[in-house]
């Protein structure tokens, strides 16, 4: 096995042995990036030279008994939408081509002081508005999309160019590469983590998160970028429990929710069977599977573009004024389009979220977390625009990446993204686990049972 | 409220975006006002909630202190 193949936690544990050093591992991922790149596309940049410097510092600090904990000498790509410091951050547009910042993004900034090795800035569909990344391909088939807008990110921890990959989440921006990708992502609750120095999409939507290659990985990266940010207006200030702690304590009497409607209509047959078998091996793990109703369905995706489209015109305003034939096609037309929406409509999407809220924490009342399909198939075939469904419905491919992963936004609810399985192509099928607010924990330890009772999570993506 | 569906063609489209202080070239208005009515269809599915009292879920924390 070659390092870059490690997980986080694998590569960690061959670290602090001494017997892998952050410079071993870090010169294999900057191989595995050399070769897979002219056909994935993963980075906006790679930042070799710093990524080695970075390693050698960590090896000194190591060899030195300065071990920083289990990121530390870990490769780390990072979401172009993210500010770091002296490296180019365009949020992959040619209307940011120049913008370099001055300093990092506040979780790129805890995870550098934990010791992670940046090896590079990793793609985002414009901007992050968008679901398909168009820069970069799908590792399990470079054909297909990695979906976005985290793609980049997706693509290079699905292929070992990275062990973490950042990603921030307004509609399914880490969970759709995630699913579409093979890999582990956490779109953490509403406020968890700071989106300090993080361009924003929509500010009431926005979270940051992980995508890693299992769930393990995830709690360690929550727990170095979870906490309050007083400059970040969403962020709560509530404890921040080491979240490695409970993974392992099994799921036996916990209260699995499985949706009666929404997550799994307009759904293709493998992901609904993927799911509902990975739901009968929660079940066989002691959990006690229960129907529940999905309130305010027909609403969700009404409520998640009213506040979205908006809140991104708003903050586009002036660049789409002065720079607006710089965008992408699409990217411009959503933003002129959000010109367009009333503020009362604005609003009252507001209000049905509130109401949805509601609704949302009185299903919990009856389970601990939900569980459904990640994605409503697998990674579709580059340049597919619209799909159709056996009922003769055809629908975007945009508003179908989105469709299952928008509750979480709307809700703020913690949401876990992992493989339930492969089609018979090849390519990852996800599903999702949602929980309580704050309750990251409970998700990564269903998360956790899951996956140590099957073989589909942590592979690494053959580039073909 | 009326269910009439939301037009942004011709003379609509065109005052809706000086409204917004937004130039629109007829290439342009050709794929807004199409996308814009196709947006509106969704977003008037919110029109069938009884709203009464909900206040927005907006806040904001008044303390001066970081």
């Amino acid at each position: 096995m070659e390092p870059y193949e490690l997980s986080l936690s694998a590569a960690a544990a061959e670290i602090a042995a001494r017997r892998l050093s952050p410079v071993e591992l870090t010169e294999s991922v900057l191989d595995r990036i050399a070769a897979t790149e002219p056909a994935l596309g993963a980075f906006a940049c790679v930042t070799a030279d710093q990524a080695r410097k970075a390693a050698a510092q960590a090896e000194q600090e190591i060899a030195a008994g300065r071990y920083l904990g289990p990121l530390h000498g870990i490769p780390l790509g990072v979401k172009d939408l993210y500010d770091t410091a002296g490296v180019p951050a365009t949020s992959s547009s040619k209307v940011r081509a120049d913008h370099v910042p001055g300093t990092d993004a506040v979780a790129v900034e805890r995870l550098l002081a934990a010791g992670m090795v940046m090896v590079g800035k990793t793609h985002t569909h414009e901007f992050a508005y968008g679901a398909i990344t168009p820069t970069t391909r799908n590792p399990w088939d470079t054909g297909r999309i990695p979906g976005g807008s985290s793609g980049g990110s997706g693509a290079a921890v699905a292929a070992g160019t990275c062990m973490v990959g950042l990603g921030s989440d307004t509609a399914g921006s880490i969970r759709i590469p995630s699913s579409l990708c093979g890999t582990v992502g956490l779109k953490p609750t509403y406020g968890r983590a700071s989106r300090r120095g993080v361009a924003s999409l929509s500010w009431s939507l926005d979270h940051v998160g992980p995508l890693t290659r299992n769930v393990r990985d995830c709690a360690l990266v929550l727990n170095a970028i979870a906490g309050f940010d007083r400059l970040d207006p969403a962020t709560v200030d509530v404890p921040v429990p080491d979240y490695t702690t409970a993974l392992g304590e099994g799921i036996a009497g916990l209260r699995v929710g499985v949706p009666t409607n929404y997550f799994f209509d307009h759904v293709h047959e493998d992901v609904a069977a993927a799911v509902r078998t990975a739901l009968g091996v929660l079940e066989g793990l002691g959990a006690e599977l229960r129907e529940v109703a999905i309130p305010y369905a027909d609403q969700i995706l009404a409520a998640e573009w009213g506040i979205l489209l908006p809140e991104a015109s708003a903050y586009h305003q002036e660049m789409l004024r002065s720079s607006g034939d710089l965008y992408t096609d699409d990217v411009r037309l959503f933003l002129e389009v959000g010109e367009l929406v009333l503020a009362t409509d604005y609003i009252k999407a507001l209000r049905v979220r509130t109401l949805m809220q509601q609704a949302w924490a009185a299903m919990f009342d009856e389970i601990d977390v939900l569980v459904t399909p990640g994605m409503p198939f697998a990674a579709p075939e580059v340049g597919t625009t619209e799909v159709s469904w056996p009922d003769g419905i055809t629908e975007d491919v945009t508003t179908a990446l989105v469709r299952l992963t928008s509750p979480a936004n709307l809700t703020g609810l913690p949401t876990l993204a992992l493989p339930a399985g492969f089609d018979a192509a090849g390519l990852p099928l996800g599903m999702q686990v949602t929980g309580r607010p704050f309750d990251e924990a409970t998700v990564l330890r269903v998360g956790t049972a899951y996956e140590g009772a099957v073989d589909t999570v942590g592979r690494i993506a053959p580039v073909v | 409220m009326p269910t009439t569906p939301r037009s942004f063609a011709g003379e609509a489209l065109t005052h809706a975006a000086r409204t917004a202080r937004l130039e629109l070239n007829a290439e342009r208005a050709g794929l807004v006002g199409p996308t814009a009515e196709a947006i509106y269809a969704l977003i008037d599915r919110l029109d069938e909630v009884p709203l009464g009292e909900t206040p927005p879920a907006t806040a904001f924390d008044a303390r001066w202190e970081a």
